[in-house]
């Protein structure tokens, strides 16, 4: 642990000797990253395809964030699957269907499941911000792509964190946009790949459009998610992000 | 050779005394082997037929893959009619079609992730005793209606009795969003955490529409009359399936892999167990064995200068073993059988049995069984090893010189 703290300390003096203006730190790199993903507030449509060899499924989904904590994801296509939708707040979540019309806090246990049958877990969309606290995080190499500085960051979670992965790797832009973030367990074997495909201008910023999730030992086994409109910095009301809400739509 | 025998049958009775005390050594591991033998395999069928009985039937077809992955898009199509076709081909048998899928149950106050079945209500009471347990409410009856039959455990968990919702959560097959509030109309409680646990029964019907089935499953269980009949059985319906569809049948080690697992090792260290007992027994031969021949050396000394050939006085030696061995086999089998017989007409039990009985499906008063197999093979190496234990004292016979064994005291 000594050790990593040296090398640590060595690679951050040596890249504040390259840096021209700022020392960047990679602490604050994946601060700005996460932030400017979610933005203080955002309102976004995206569609979502799951791929397995055999078969396709794709929907359609509206999504509200506000901080760190709030979202609510809500199903609008396909038909049959409309209304269906999560709701998360400060690492809780709950589903409703209306189908039963009812709403269910999804139990810890479940937490590394599939969401709404994706390659993403429940965890990977309730606790995004997890990666800023409970992370320690090492700036590994900076290189020049295009013109535009990436970043390469290893992020080690805490001794004491809930967290399943042994680390996790970024590469982010110096334009905050996330191009690549692979998961790791405990032994150091890559489990899953979230890569981005489309860089585009949308609600004012520059941000990953389609993103891709892989699993490490099915690679044709993936969810892609393509955002089709975005609104940033627009004032939502807390009202939106309650269990009546979920059940009731009021907008 | 009617002579040697006869020689050999007085030669045994020569020392009764010791003769006794080494054929009580034989009787005494006979009795022992016999016993632990019908009650090891008498248990081994019992784990074996109480596990599958509870839900996994002898034989699963299933599309091919399916074991391994478990995914739900891997499915036998039209799975009743499949279902029906196998039974009237067996003429009846026990044949009955699930679906299976991952669900999320939750009651008023708790949810926990579940494995939710669709069964045939009518069939399934003929491929698992899971129907039979249910102790509180009833079975299910029909084949649509919004009815589970859950297990005891998770009732106390998820808080629920016969009467209460429960809504279900997962995906369908086709990936869609799959959700179904149904009535508890059931309770069973087999004893086996696992299943207690982990499992909610719903009607086939009603799984199919919920989960966007299509009409399709995923295994067909098949029970065969008799354990024994499984491989006969298995290929009988491997024949049946139909040839374009890509399924497969499954025997019970394949499906429950642990359950063989536990057994052969069980096996290996009662093997283990059995040699110490049964070695000791041959040194104990080998000990009466040599003992009687030194002390006749004076005496067989005198029979060959009398012209009597060394290799039927080793005859005569292997004989008074073999005997003595006949003797064991006999009366240890005897009363083996007996005592044992007794026992598991009157069933015995061992303290700690509840605890092992609720790990491997063992009810808590034992019957061991015996059988042919169970009553003769402890037996039958006592006595082979026994005879090879003699094979050193008759050997040593070959090379006696008349002359100096007569001098011998």
């Amino acid at each position: 642990m000594r050790y990593a703290t040296t090398i640590a300390a060595l690679l951050l003096t040596g890249m504040a000797c390259h840096g021209a203006e700022t020392s960047p730190d990679a602490r604050a790199i994946v601060r700005a990253a996460v932030d400017h993903w979610r933005g203080v507030s955002s309102h976004s449509v995206m569609s979502m395809l799951i791929h397995r060899p055999d078969w396709e499924r794709s929907m359609t989904m509206e999504a509200w964030t506000k901080g760190d904590e709030k979202s609510l994801v809500r199903v609008i296509e396909p038909k049959k699957d409309r209304g269906n939708g999560t709701l998360t707040d400060d690492n809780e979540m709950w589903t409703f269907s209306p189908k039963v019309n009812r709403v269910i806090k999804i139990p810890s246990s479940m937490m590394g499941q599939s969401w709404l049958g994706s390659d993403f877990s429940n965890k990977d969309v309730a606790r995004a911000d997890d990666i800023i606290d409970q992370y320690d995080h090492t700036l590994l190499e900076t290189e020049d792509v295009d013109g535009i500085t990436v970043y390469e960051i290893r992020s080690v979670p805490h001794e004491q964190a809930a967290v399943v992965w042994g680390r996790e790797e970024l590469r982010v832009r110096d334009d905050h946009v996330l191009l690549e973030h692979r998961f790791y367990d405990q032994d150091g074997e890559l489990v899953k790949t979230l890569e981005t495909l489309e860089i585009e201008e949308m609600g004012g910023r520059t941000i990953a459009s389609r993103q891709r999730m892989v699993k490490a030992d099915a690679p044709g086994e993936w969810t892609e998610i393509e955002v089709i409109s975005v609104e940033y910095e627009i004032d939502i009301r807390d009202s939106v992000f309650t269990l009546s809400n979920l059940r009731n739509p009021r907008d | 050779m009617n002579l040697v025998l006869r020689l050999a049958w007085r030669n045994l009775w020569r020392q009764p005394r010791r003769t006794w005390l080494t054929t009580g050594a034989m009787v005494f591991s006979n009795v022992l082997l016999v016993f632990m033998i019908s009650l090891q395999f008498g248990m081994y069928r019992l784990m074996i037929e109480n596990s599958l009985q509870a839900f996994t039937g002898h034989m699963q077809v299933q599309a091919r893959g399916y074991i391994d992955d478990k995914k739900m898009r891997q499915s036998v199509p039209d799975i009743v009619s499949l279902a029906n076709e196998l039974r009237e081909e067996l003429d009846g048998g026990a044949v009955a079609a699930r679906a299976t899928a991952f669900a999320l149950a939750s009651s008023e106050e708790r949810s926990y992730g579940i494995a939710v079945f669709g069964v045939e209500p009518q069939f399934e009471p003929r491929v698992s005793n899971i129907p039979g347990l249910v102790g509180e409410g009833r079975y299910l009856e029909s084949n649509d209606a919004a009815e589970v039959v859950i297990g005891a455990v998770l009732a106390r968990n998820l808080k629920v009795g016969v009467g209460d919702e429960l809504t279900l959560l997962g995906s369908g097959r086709d990936g869609s969003f799959a959700a179904v509030v149904a009535d508890v109309v059931g309770i069973f409680d087999s004893g086996v955490a696992e299943l207690d646990r982990t499992i909610a029964e719903m009607p086939l019907g009603l799984f199919q529409d919920v989960f966007y089935m299509h009409g399709a499953g995923h295994q067909v269980v098949v029970n065969a009359p008799r354990l024994g009949q499984v491989a006969e059985f298995r290929q009988r319906v491997a024949a049946l399936l139909p040839d374009d569809a890509d399924l497969v049948v499954h025997d019970w080690d394949a499906l429950l892999p642990g359950l063989k697992q536990a057994i052969q090792a069980d096996i290996s260290s009662a093997v283990f167990m059995y040699a110490v007992l049964v070695i000791l027994v041959a040194f104990s031969v080998l000990n009466t064995q040599l003992m009687s021949v030194l002390e006749r050396t004076h005496e067989f000394g005198i029979v060959l200068a009398l012209g009597l050939k060394p290799g039927r006085l080793g005859r005569l030696v292997m004989l008074e073993t073999a005997l003595m061995g006949l003797l064991g086999l006999c009366i240890g089998a005897l009363i083996g059988g007996a005592v044992t017989g007794w026992l598991g007409v009157q069933g015995f039990t061992m303290p700690g049995m509840d605890e092992m009985g609720a790990k491997f499906n063992l009810p808590s008063r034992l019957h061991p069984q015996v059988t042919v197999a169970s009553l003769l093979s402890g037996p039958a190496v006592v006595f082979l090893f026994s005879l090879l234990a003699s094979v050193y004292p008759a050997l040593r016979l070959r090379r006696l010189q008349p002359v100096e064994a007569m001098r011998a005291a």
